[in-house]
């Protein structure tokens, strides 16, 4: 590694050294409390696939440049070069930890191996090492950020071809439109991914609870969280902020994906508008007694996966349940649930990735629980759960079908109208266009 | 020139140590509160009502370790209390903070305070020796643990072997009294002539070693002992 390029890496590391990082980094005792709590490790018993292993790859270059015992004895704590082998190990924990966060609630300290790990991937990103599908994603989403105006057109063409699904799914009154646009003073923007998948279900609920609602222009899943660019993250979610107040709406939805949700509520300061998971939405509705969702439906055990982003990093443990259980009288609970609940393996931008046979080798301690549970429903509210857990289940020869929460709720609901007339779609109209299938 | 050498683990050596010490922990506490604030929230949730009351609860009772691994907790706990009550054990020695009864010639817990932290400090070296934890070591880890367990067993030595002579205490908590008064007082007293017999030898290595462990602490893991309040506060708020 050139010293140019070392000098500007060590320059990326030291912005990232907050309080909190720094405490982090030296504080560990590698009391190895946190071994299990990794569900890589789990599934893979190698000591690589720790939490602390992996922070171990950061924390001793850490030593190395900026601690005075790393200068005067490096052997004490096992500092280290940084070099382009040692930047192997540094990909390891960025790429093979999911950022679920499992190991804060184990490690006495309530280490951040997530923050540690966003050390590293924004080295790799430094030394143009990161999955550069990530960037390119990251980059897409901004340019369509920049150049809305363009698409706002076929956009609305491409929502317009929905309605129909919608409409199969909740007849609206006449004269309203099934997905609204644009919709200024609206208590509700629901952000979506770019896939009717996201949509159909979403905007048959919101009819069906007369809420006043807009479907955003963006989707919400962030690349830039994924890849681990700070400037990008921001920039992606920007546009929905900017979106959201130009509404000048009360809430922003934001529809099942983790990673969407965590950086819009979390990651981006305070707003004029409060920030909510769609579930928590959907559960208020059966709370308020909006919606009504018909139980004879569903027919078969249902569990639930509570993703990493939206439960032990958002709160949200108990609406998705709430609202299952509206859907059936047989639900079960996972055995490691709401703060203990395992990561499905797809986190991180694992899923979008690739390296399909690390994925389903290192969640296996996921679908053991599935399958214990006997349900032939996993329902889930993120879109990289989804997909992760549909892959496991494919890999693994599990029946259980791997569903949303939006979905289940959607089909289930209770519309007192019999006859319906449904406008049936025509097949030369554009279609929404999918970027990819992540959450 | 023995003597010289006791002489400056005794007394000087004491002073640069603390000094050292005090000087390492203030500049390491400097230096963390100029690095900017975390622009996000570390938080885990649910969310509780009183995150510092949790943050207390999860510095001062290790739950997760508990929860995860019960036999390293019983060990940790007992070498943590038992810290405690060494810290208290040694300041009760200067006679003008006496904390108990000055009249008895024992510390405080009869030596049991020094051989409970002997004992679980043996746990914790051993532990490392053992895969995975070992695999996940690094020397610094071995050699503070051994640096305690020698630091312990010189103390267990002090503490109980100046009981076993046939003349009864060779060396009492007043003798050490007088010692650590001279240290308070700043007179630079020879301890020799306070602490005389044949256990001063063995007085002078722990006294070393102690002075060891002062200098290495602030730029060890064992400034957990200070951050792990705001560690845990990270993780509750």
């Amino acid at each position: 590694m050139e010293e140019n390029q070392k000098k500007e890496l060590l320059e990326l590391f030291a912005d990232k050294l907050t309080r909190a990082a720094r405490l982090y980094l030296d504080n560990c005792t590698r009391c190895g409390v946190c071994i299990e709590a990794c569900h890589v490790y789990q599934s893979m018993p190698e000591t690589r696939y720790t939490a602390v292993s992996r922070a171990q790859n950061i924390r001793r270059l850490y030593e190395k440049y900026f601690k005075l015992s790393g200068k005067i004895a490096p052997w004490w704590n096992e500092a280290v070069e940084l070099d382009d082998a040692w930047m192997d190990r540094v990909w390891e924990t960025a790429y093979t930890c999911t950022g679920c966060r499992r190991c804060m609630t184990f490690c006495p300290f309530g280490i951040d191996t997530g923050l540690i790990q966003s050390i590293a991937k924004l080295l790799l990103i430094g030394s143009d090492r990161e999955p550069k599908v990530l960037t390119m994603l990251a980059d897409v989403s901004i340019s369509k950020g920049r150049n809305i105006e363009a698409t706002k057109k076929s956009f609305a063409q491409a929502v317009r071809n929905l309605e129909a699904e919608v409409i199969e799914k909740w007849r609206s009154e006449g004269g309203e439109e099934a997905v609204p646009l644009d919709v200024q003073g609206a208590d509700v923007l629901y952000v979506a991914l770019a896939g009717k998948h996201s949509i159909v279900p979403a905007a048959a609920i919101m009819n069906a609870a007369g809420e006043k609602w807009s479907l955003s222009y963006f989707e919400a899943v962030n690349f830039g969280a994924f890849v681990g660019n700070p400037k990008k993250t921001k920039e992606i979610a920007q546009r929905i902020i900017d979106e959201a107040e130009r509404l000048k709406v009360k809430e922003v939805a934001i529809c099942e994906c983790g990673t969407a949700y965590r950086v819009m509520k979390h990651m981006t300061g305070k707003h004029s508008f409060n920030v909510i998971t769609f579930v928590e939405l959907i559960a208020r509705y059966l709370r308020e007694g909006r919606i009504k969702l018909d139980k004879s439906k569903i027919d078969a055990r249902i569990t639930y996966h509570d993703p990493c982003q939206i439960a032990r990093q958002g709160g949200i443990y108990e609406e998705p349940r709430y609202i299952l259980k509206h859907l059936t009288d047989d639900f079960v609970d996972l055995q490691s649930n709401r703060r203990a609940s395992y990561c499905c393996g797809g986190g991180g931008g694992l899923v979008i990735m690739g390296d399909k046979e690390f994925r389903m080798k290192s969640a296996k301690v996921k679908v053991d629980e599935v399958k214990a549970t006997g349900a032939t429903i996993l329902a889930t509210a993120c879109e990289n759960c989804h997909s992760q857990l549909s892959d496991l289940m494919e890999y693994y020869g599990l029946e259980t079908k791997v569903q949303f929460v939006s979905g289940l709720v959607a089909d289930a609901l209770v519309q007192e109208t019999a006859s319906r007339k449904v406008p049936a779609a025509t097949s030369e109209e554009p279609q929404l266009q999918l970027t990819a299938k992540a959450g | 020139m023995i003597d010289r050498l006791y002489y400056f683990i005794m007394v000087p050596m004491v002073y640069l140590a603390v000094a050292w010490c005090l000087i390492g922990i203030a500049a390491k506490i400097v230096r963390l509160l100029k690095a900017p604030q975390h622009p996000t929230t570390l938080q885990i949730f649910p969310e509780t009502k009183t995150p510092l009351l949790a943050a207390l609860v999860d510095t001062f009772t290790l739950p997760t370790v508990r929860e995860h691994r019960p036999l390293l907790w019983f060990f940790l706990m007992t070498f943590h209390v038992a810290f405690v009550l060494l810290i208290v054990a040694h300041l009760d020695l200067i006679p003008q903070l006496s904390i108990v009864s000055g009249a008895s010639h024992h510390m405080i817990g009869h030596g049991a305070v020094g051989v409970a932290l002997t004992v679980s400090v043996l746990y914790l070296l051993f532990r490392r020796f053992r895969a995975p934890v070992r695999e996940l070591s690094v020397p610094s880890d071995y050699i503070l643990l051994l640096l305690l367990f020698c630091l312990f067993l010189t103390g267990d030595v002090i503490s109980w072997a100046n009981s076993w002579g046939q003349n009864g205490f060779v060396l009492s908590k007043q003798d050490f009294g007088a010692y650590l008064n001279g240290l308070v007082k700043f007179t630079f007293q020879d301890p020799s002539e306070v602490l005389s017999g044949g256990h001063y030898t063995v007085i002078a290595v722990h006294v070393l070693l102690a002075n060891l462990f002062l200098m290495i602490l602030p730029f060890s893991k064992i400034m957990h002992s200070f951050f792990a309040l705001p560690l845990n506060a990270l993780r509750r708020a």
